[in-house]
Parts: C-alpha cells; sequence; structure tokens
C-alpha cells in the first residue's frame, strides 16, 4: 500500500513537472516578442516574464507599455 | 435548481471578466501600436481578432510580426519627419515639357511664438521669426542673439534646439535631464531633430509651451 502510495505521488509530481515545462514553453511564445517590445520601448526585457503569472499577467505587461512613458521614446499621435 | 443558478451565476461572471479583460485588452493594444507609430485600430483590431472563428494564432502572428518589424516611430528623423532636405529644383532642361508644374502655394510668412507659464508661476513668451535659423532653449537668462530663454530650474542649459527652415519649424532635444516632450510624447537625442510644424504644445521639463503662428 504504502509502496503504491509512493508511486503515485511520484506520478502526480511528474505530471504536475510536466505541465510546469509545457506552461513555460507555451509563455515562451509570447515572452520573446514582447522582451523585443519591452526592450525596443526603453523597459528592460525581464518586464515580458509578467507573462509566466497566470491570468493577470499579459495585462500587467500591456498596461506597463500602454500607460507609461517609452524611455526610448513614443510617436507622436499625430503623425 | 440551486446548481442550475451557480452554473448561470459562474458563467455568468466568467463571461463578464472576458469581456472586461478583450475591452481592456483592445483599449491598451490601441494605446501601445500607436505609441510605436501605428494606427491604433490595428492593435485593437488584433486583438478584436480574439472574437471571430480565426481563435488566437492570428494575433500571436500578429504580436511577433509586430515585435520584429520597423516602426514608423524609428524612421530616421530626416527621412520625412523634418530633414532640410535640398529643393526639388527645376523640371529637366532636357525633353519635351508637356505640363506646367504644379502652382506652389503662397509661402506662410508668419512667425513662430511659444508661450506658456513657469513653475513659478512667470510667463514665457518666445518669438522665432524669419526663414531659417538655428536657436537654443536655455534655462539661462538669455545671452546670445539666438538664445531663447526659459527660466526655469527643470529647463537645462541648454535643453533643447530649435531649427527654422522655410515654412517648417523642428525641435531637436540635446539631452537634458528634465526631457522634451512633443504633445505629450517625449522626445530623446538620438531622435535627431523633428517637425513641430503642425505640433500644438511642446513641454521642456516641466514647462509646457503652446506652439502658435505668431
Amino acid at each position: 500500500m504504502a509502496s503504491l502510495v509512493t508511486w503515485m505521488l511520484a506520478l502526480g509530481s511528474l505530471a504536475v513537472a510536466f505541465l510546469l515545462v509545457g506552461y513555460v514553453l507555451m509563455s515562451l511564445i509570447l515572452i520573446i516578442p514582447t522582451w523585443r517590445i519591452c526592450t525596443r520601448a526603453g523597459f528592460s526585457g525581464a518586464l515580458s516574464l509578467f507573462h509566466l503569472v497566470p491570468f493577470v499577467g499579459s495585462f500587467i505587461v500591456m498596461g506597463m507599455l500602454a500607460f507609461s512613458t517609452w524611455p526610448a521614446g513614443e510617436a507622436s499621435p499625430g503623425r | 435548481m440551486g446548481v442550475e443558478i451557480a452554473a448561470l451565476s459562474f458563467f455568468g461572471l466568467t463571461g463578464a471578466f472576458a469581456v472586461v479583460g478583450t475591452v481592456l485588452a483592445a483599449w491598451m493594444a490601441w494605446r501601445i501600436v500607436e505609441k510605436a507609430g501605428l494606427p491604433g485600430w490595428t492593435g485593437l483590431g488584433a486583438i478584436l481578432l480574439t472574437l471571430t472563428g480565426v481563435g488566437t494564432i492570428v494575433p500571436l502572428i500578429l504580436l511577433w510580426v509586430f515585435a520584429f518589424m520597423r516602426w514608423p516611430r524609428d524612421e530616421p528623423a530626416s527621412a520625412g519627419t523634418f530633414g532640410f532636405a535640398p529643393s526639388r529644383g527645376a523640371a529637366p532642361t532636357t525633353g519635351p515639357v508637356a505640363l506646367a508644374g504644379p502652382s506652389m502655394a503662397l509661402p506662410d510668412a508668419r512667425g513662430w511664438l511659444l508661450s506658456g507659464t513657469l513653475g513659478n508661476g512667470g510667463a514665457v513668451s518666445l518669438a522665432v521669426g524669419g526663414t531659417s535659423g538655428t536657436y537654443a532653449l536655455t534655462g539661462a537668462p538669455g545671452g546670445a542673439p539666438t538664445d531663447l530663454s526659459v527660466p526655469d530650474p527643470s529647463v537645462g542649459q541648454p535643453h533643447a534646439r530649435l531649427l527654422l527652415s522655410g515654412r517648417r519649424l523642428g525641435l531637436e532635444d540635446l539631452g537634458s535631464p528634465g526631457g522634451t516632450y512633443i504633445d505629450g510624447a517625449r522626445l530623446l537625442p538620438e531622435h535627431g531633430p523633428r517637425d513641430i510644424s503642425a505640433v500644438r504644445a511642446i513641454r521642456l521639463g516641466s514647462v509646457e509651451l503652446a506652439l502658435t503662428r505668431a
């Protein structure tokens, strides 16, 4: 019985590990372009790592880019 | 019955969050692409595409395109934003001339006026006339005839450069810590001179100056 519980716990940990790796890989699809957008805007590329935060992470990054002054300069609104 | 109400409430709440999230994302995307120099509706459209049958793959592709494309903001200043390009010159002298050139608009001979309020409540008014010249916007009291003094602690010495060429007025930031803004958008030294002929206001440090024709 004890060995069965141990085996199931190990399987559960493996499943969680696979899920985490999969989540990070999926997040990379968002993180790579956002890293470049952040650096071009003048922010640290590490800001894009907020994409790793479930649900609200993308909103945090977009909010930073949308509502703060870009250190590298912005286009004039009327151009 | 209780389960049904709970399920309806749950999905209603989820739907409400989805609507609010989509609207928020669309608004932020609008602002982000505008800061890069693209029309705001392109960002809005990219987010709204998720509501259509194409799913999320197209907005993802557009995100990658946006990240690696050339942004209008990054176009060289001399390529069209300001640039003291030589005049087009006369029509070619060789070959037949079938049509006359377009009639030229009468040049606007008025000068430029920068006016605003200083941090201490005082008023500042700077007039720029003529058709060519370079002027220094500085926080120091005016020394040279080409110095335009904005006596405020937030204004560098010098802070920015005004360039007059024909009917166009340009502004170049000189890297002062207070920063230079054109209609709220930050101007950096690496942007070079920018055409501000159609601009309503510039900001030097904390001093907002309205730009009008004198």
